[in-house]
């Protein structure tokens, strides 16, 4: 824990002449940036028209009434709320399960951690070479055992393309939630469980009534990472699918990207850039909230 | 487990097949006749080298700045208290929490201005946007659990807060430098957004853009593919294994507190 510093003066100055070179540059990269595309949104812009003209906040009203915008925030919820809930039981069951003694649990732990560590857009890659039609194991492997009559194309079909890379999102994602649950696991007291056990409690009692309370801090973190994480993923949903087809899989970043980089309509990308912003705010809030509480931000 | 596997067995096993067998329907399970053909041809690939290097350069120097960047104000949010230092320390953190879509063009704009777009440099800059925020965010943790007590007896011994921090927080925070440096490495060595927005110029791609030479737009070349993914997965394996400890540490060490 920090000692007891004295406030002196110098300490003033010598505390932000450091901090100032991190705050310059997230100023110039991230804040002014970030009120940039506000400004932005008010605006029209098209390849024919290259000069933006200002139409303040019509172009919210527009949005607002097309389809596209609904489709896309349904898709995002979808994403990131399936997403969120499947890393949080497969995190937290294999954080249960490599926290028991058992022979190579070492290299268990380093082998689980493996598909966080791996580039997303490798994780991309490998995935859809699996979805492939004609030469990809899944579709070999649901017909084997009689699961699905003809060959799917998983990817390529608006019902099922999301799902897909739902699936392959929480398989990249979930070593995360096990690696903080794992270290969540070892800080609980052992007597604390040895007692319940005692007291008559069986081992998936002591669970609910005694690990899980005690964890509940690092879960709401850990759920709440996670729920920004997801939200904001590009590059799995870009590579995997492009957003398509036909819209069925694009969330915000990816549909603010195609917009802006494939149409080249900055204003309206600046638009869902904005409302993606907006619906994010109330998460971080909460999660600054949460670090807030634990005095992290003292 | 299986779960967690599959897909790499999957990855390496493509790799190892011949070209006529990666082209088999229905797909085989185990390579036939494992070869490293495939790796060879990645290896001969025009370009790949030159991907493998813009992103080893650009990886290393986004890594090498922003480790010197942050380290004066993870030192400073962690040893000194000023007026202030909630507001910054939750404007940092809350930098990380939105999405990089939703600034990426203003990004565009202000390298293009600048002349930046379509330089290796732009992707340096570009990347700080993300690993600044979480690079303080790690070596603060690791700063702060270095007894303040040291640093104290030293200055009491006559060394200046300077000549404590040179000789005392320096040394002792090495793991915690290596642990973040890997973390702020590995996520610039996969960054993807970025790197396909800013730059058109082949010669200067990075892996994670590079590799989509080996997607055609009727057939991809699965094999060739999925050998270069592993040898673009394979440092950061590395690192991530030698670091482990360090890095999980610093990962879990914010959310654990309190």
């Amino acid at each position: 824990m920090r000692g007891e510093v004295k406030k002196t003066g110098s300490d003033f100055f010598i505390g932000y002449g450091l901090i100032l070179p991190t705050l310059f540059l997230l100023g110039v990269i991230v804040f002014y940036p970030l009120t940039y595309t506000f400004y932005l949104s008010l605006f029209d812009t098209s390849l024919i028209l290259p000069k933006p003209s200002f139409i303040g906040f019509q172009g919210y009203a527009k949005i607002a009434s097309s389809t596209t915008l609904w489709l896309v925030i349904k898709n995002s919820l979808i994403w990131t709320i399936i997403v969120v809930i499947f890393q949080f039981v497969l995190g937290l069951s294999a954080a249960v399960l490599l926290n028991q003694k058992f022979i190579g649990r070492t290299l268990a732990r380093g082998i689980v951690i493996l598909p966080y560590v791996m580039p997303g857009i490798i994780t991309a890659m490998v995935w859809r070479l699996m979805y492939d039609p004609q030469l990809g194991i899944i579709n070999k492997f649901l017909y084997e055992l009689g699961v699905i009559k003809t060959y799917t194309a998983w990817l390529g079909q608006p019902k099922t393309a999301l799902f897909a890379v739902i699936f392959s999102c929480i398989w990249k994602g979930f070593p995360f939630s096990t690696i903080m649950y794992l270290a969540a696991l070892q800080t609980i007291p052992r007597d604390l469980c040895e007692a319940a056990e005692l007291d008559g409690a069986n081992k998936w009692q002591t669970f609910i009534t005694i690990t899980i309370p005690q964890m509940m801090p690092v879960i709401r973190v850990t759920v709440l990472l996670t729920w920004i994480g997801t939200f904001n993923y590009f590059e799995l949903v870009w590579v995997m699918t492009k957003g398509g087809p036909t819209k069925s899989s694009h969330i915000f970043p990816t549909y603010i990207y195609e917009v802006a980089f494939q149409h080249f309509r900055f204003g309206p990308a600046s638009r869902y850039a904005v409302i993606s912003f907006l619906i994010l705010l109330i998460f971080s809030i909460l999660y600054i909230r949460e670090l807030s509480k634990k005095g992290v931000l003292k | 487990m299986l779960f967690v596997l599959f897909p790499f067995a999957w990855m390496l096993s493509t790799a190892l097949k011949s070209p006529e067998e990666q082209f088999k329907i229905p797909p085989t399970l185990l390579p036939s006749v494992p070869t490293l053909h495939n790796f060879s041809s990645v290896l001969h690939h025009s370009m790949f080298i030159d991907y493998f290097l813009n992103s080893l350069l650009i990886a290393s120097a986004t890594t090498l700045l922003v480790i010197i960047v942050t380290l004066f104000s993870a030192y400073s949010f962690s040893r000194l208290t000023f007026p202030g230092r909630k507001m910054s320390s939750c404007l940092i953190i809350f930098s990380q929490l939105f999405p990089l879509a939703a600034i990426i063009v203003p990004i565009y704009g202000i390298m293009s201005t600048i002349g930046l777009i379509n330089t290796r440099f732009s992707l340096v800059i570009a990347n700080f946007s993300f690993t600044v925020p979480i690079s303080v965010w790690l070596l603060r943790g690791f700063l702060e659990g270095i007894p303040y007590e040291l640093e104290e007896a030293a200055m009491i011994d006559g060394c200046s807060r300077l000549q404590a921090f040179l000789r005392i927080i320096l040394p002792l925070s090495r793991p915690g430098m290596a642990a973040t440096s890997a973390y702020i490495f590995f996520v610039s060595w996969q960054e993807f957004m970025f790197a396909l927005t800013f730059i058109t110029d082949e010669a200067k791609r990075t892996l994670p853009v590079g590799i989509l030479d080996f997607v055609g737009q009727y057939e991809t070349n699965w094999g060739n593919l999925m050998a270069a993914s592993i040898l673009i997965c394979l440092p950061v394996f590395i690192l991530f294994m030698v670091l482990q400890r360090q890095l999980v540490a610093g990962l879990t060490k914010g959310s654990l507190k309190g």
